[in-house]
């Protein structure tokens, strides 16, 4: 039964996007439907897979002698994240149908949608390294498809581009770590891996952890890699929730989570962890206080949040890192898509031109607010609860400046969180739009996803039987709703992190004349460039593409100056063997 | 070194292919270039039946080296009648000229 669930899980959304790949443009209502159809359907299955969790194998494919077993196991952290994909995926879907009206090419679009949630349910539930790095890549693949959507906009193409090559840096570590496990244990099981991880010698280990690192680090668009998700915001919005909700970056943090036990022990991982979240949090905190580009703020938020997930990964406190992922999947959601029902009416990105929207579209300002609300951490949204919970982690395992930082963070989130909802929504309006409320296919999502907001915390006892029970080596501390509560509620932690999203409130309410239009030019010049981290990656390609044209001249193409090649390698070769052999 | 039967061949072996890549690097003719290509293919495959001596397989490398034999006449006739071409369309067989006629 469970093998059955998880390959429907993976095949739905899969046979939909050959489906939908044979559709034609002139059956509009087909396309919408058949893509409605499938990811609910999948959402469906991946609901059902939750009660037969468990941490056994389910499905074992012999795959021959290179590749390992294809097996599959459906455990906790397994089956959370993939009804997290297929579930905010169909959301995404059926918000589509009234962003996406009139577009042509919806056979492409569709079928990458669907390829995607189902390369991402396929890469959490793989319990084999070597196909967890294949669906790794499809979903790297999709991304870049879908964040070049429009492929006649110059800007979305480069955004695709760059968001591909990125993520393939991160691939390599994967790729890399997956076959020194496979050299060392002989074996590409992820169980075998959390198992024997004390047998690996240290260093061998520490290069898998590393490179693991590295993987997550550039698919959760972490430092140093953060510069390719706010790029990526050229893609229609929809996608843009995918991507940043559902499925791509959630894979990073998901791979840290899935193998914080066997790496845990390996000297600087953690504290390299806890790093790499820290600096993403506060440096995308920073550049999303002076964002103008509504889309561009909401991803360097999402940058942001990601490294707070990480960042209890590095102190221990993995399954706070997932109750944020849960949180954050559903309140990120609704924003972008809340985001994209006001680009869509209103045409532009730019929050200059905005202002003083609520009026006209009341439901998506009001689900806007309630999302903005749970980014900033107030309670009683989920956001708050989750958001504690990490700090709270934090406090007690983690360093203290790194605990400082996060707070700090906290308070930067809500700076930008209300100025961005200020700027949209309220103040004067700065330009007469003309603008209409969401349609009733985005008010269904829309209102799904508020109602998610407001109750997934609710979720966290069974949320945290269901990673106890089926994580046999996470030891997961058990925790149910009265004991988070009181826990929060008496912690000190909480209160420090609530003062500080007042005080970051009460800054912008104080400077929120200045905030909205220009801002200092070196902040400006900082953000534009993220800290540089643009600039190093021009200087990077630019030094391929410089070595690529002086190699270039070696290719002569004239036949004697190749037979002279020839002769020369034979050459080297001859020598080296006289040489070895002596 | 003795004379074995074995040092003989090694040594046509090398001097089969020290005379084809010298053709490659002084030829400009397009049939000598073919012809010179035929010369090297020709040590590859004496190598290969010394090796299968060696080796206690001299089936194996005789049977290689006919395979070897039908795919390499096959290129000869191919080339020639590219060269054939390139001298009816072209009004010369120099490589070097050829090259120039990019376009």
């Amino acid at each position: 039964m469970t093998g059955i669930l998880v390959g429907l899980v993976i095949g739905i959304p899969w046979l939909g996007a050959v489906v939908l790949w044979q559709t034609r443009d002139e059956h509009p209502r087909l396309q919408h439907g058949l893509a409605v159809g499938f990811s609910i359907l999948a959402g469906l299955a991946s609901l059902a897979l939750i009660p037969f969790s468990s941490a056994a194998t389910v499905i074992n494919l012999p795959m021959g002698r290179f590749f390992g077993n294809l097996t599959f196991i459906a455990d906790g952290l397994a089956v959370t994240l993939s009804a997290i994909a297929c579930v905010i995926g169909s959301l995404a879907v059926i918000f589509s149908v009234d962003y996406m009206r009139g577009e042509e090419q919806l056979n492409r679009y569709y079928a990458f949608v669907l390829l995607f949630i189902g390369a991402m349910a396929g890469l959490v539930l793989s319990g084999n390294l070597l196909f967890m790095f294949l669906f790794w890549e499809i979903t790297a693949l999709c991304s870049y498809a879908l964040i070049s959507f429009y492929n006649d906009d110059p800007r979305a193409v480069a955004g695709g581009i760059k968001a591909l090559i990125i993520t393939q840096v991160g691939g390599v570590g994967l790729l890399a770590g997956a076959l020194t496990t496979y050299a060392t244990l002989g074996s590409y099981q992820v169980s075998d891996l959390l198992s024997k991880a004390e047998t690996m010698p240290t260093g061998i280990l520490g290069l898998v952890a590393f490179g693991f690192l590295l993987a997550a680090a550039a698919k959760s668009a972490q430092f140093p890699f953060h510069t390719w998700l706010p790029d990526a915001m050229e893609a229609p919005t929809p996608i843009s929730a995918l991507i940043h909700a559902a499925t791509m970056v959630n894979a990073g943090v998901y791979l840290l989570a899935r193998f914080y036990p066997a790496f845990e022990h390996v000297p600087g991982w953690t504290l390299s962890v806890t790093l790499v979240g820290l600096i993403s949090a506060l440096i995308t905190a920073f550049m999303a206080l002076i964002a103008t580009d509504l889309k561009r703020a909401l991803a360097y938020s999402t940058v942001s949040q990601l490294g707070y997930m990480v960042y209890a990964i590095g102190v221990g406190g993995v399954f706070a890192s997932q109750f944020h992922l849960l949180s954050h999947a559903v309140f990120k959601a609704l924003l972008f898509l809340a985001a994209g029902a006001v680009i869509h009416t209103a045409g532009t990105r730019d929050m200059r031109r905005m202002g003083a929207l609520g009026k006209q579209m009341p439901f998506v300002c009001n689900v806007f607010i309630l999302g903005a609300l749970a980014l900033a951490g107030l309670p009683i949204l989920n956001g708050f609860w989750s958001k504690e919970l990490i700090l709270e982690s934090g406090l007690s395992e983690g360093p203290w400046w790194a605990y400082a930082g996060m707070v700090l963070v906290a308070g930067m989130t809500a700076f930008y969180t209300f100025r961005m909802t200020w700027l949209v929504f309220f103040g004067e309006a700065r330009e007469s739009l003309h603008v209409h409320d969401a349609g009733n296919a985005m008010k269904i999502s829309l209102g799904l996803l508020a109602l998610g907001t407001l109750t997934t915390w609710l979720l966290v006892t069974p949320f945290n039987s269901l990673l106890q029970s089926t994580l046999p080596f996470h030891a997961i501390q058990s925790l149910n709703l009265s004991e988070l509560a009181v826990e929060i509620f008496t912690a000190p932690a909480t209160y420090a992190a609530l003062a500080m999203i007042a005080a970051g409130l009460g800054i912008f309410w104080m400077v929120r004349k200045q905030a909205s239009g220009r801002s200092a030019a070196w902040m400006d010049a900082l953000s534009r460039e993220s800290f540089g981290f643009d600039w190093l990656n021009q200087r990077i390609s630019n030094w391929t593409l410089g070595l690529g044209s002086v190699l270039q001249k070696t290719q002569t193409g004239i036949l004697s100056w190749n037979v002279v090649g020839i002769l020369g390698a034979l050459l080297m070769i001859l020598i080296f063997l006289v040489w070895s052999v002596r | 070194m003795t004379l074995s039967p074995l040092n003989i061949l090694l040594f046509g072996v090398v001097l089969l292919l020290a005379v084809g890549f010298y053709g490659l690097l002084i030829t400009r003719n397009l049939i000598k270039i073919v012809l010179v290509l035929q010369i090297l293919v020709k040590a590859a495959m004496l190598a290969l039946v010394l090796a299968g001596k060696a080796s206690g397989n001299l089936g194996l490398g005789q049977s290689v080296a006919a395979t070897v034999i039908v795919a390499d006449t096959i290129v000869a006739v191919v080339a020639l009648a590219l060269a054939v071409q390139v001298r009816r369309r072209t009004g010369t067989l120099d490589v070097a000229k050829i090259s120039t006629l990019r376009g």
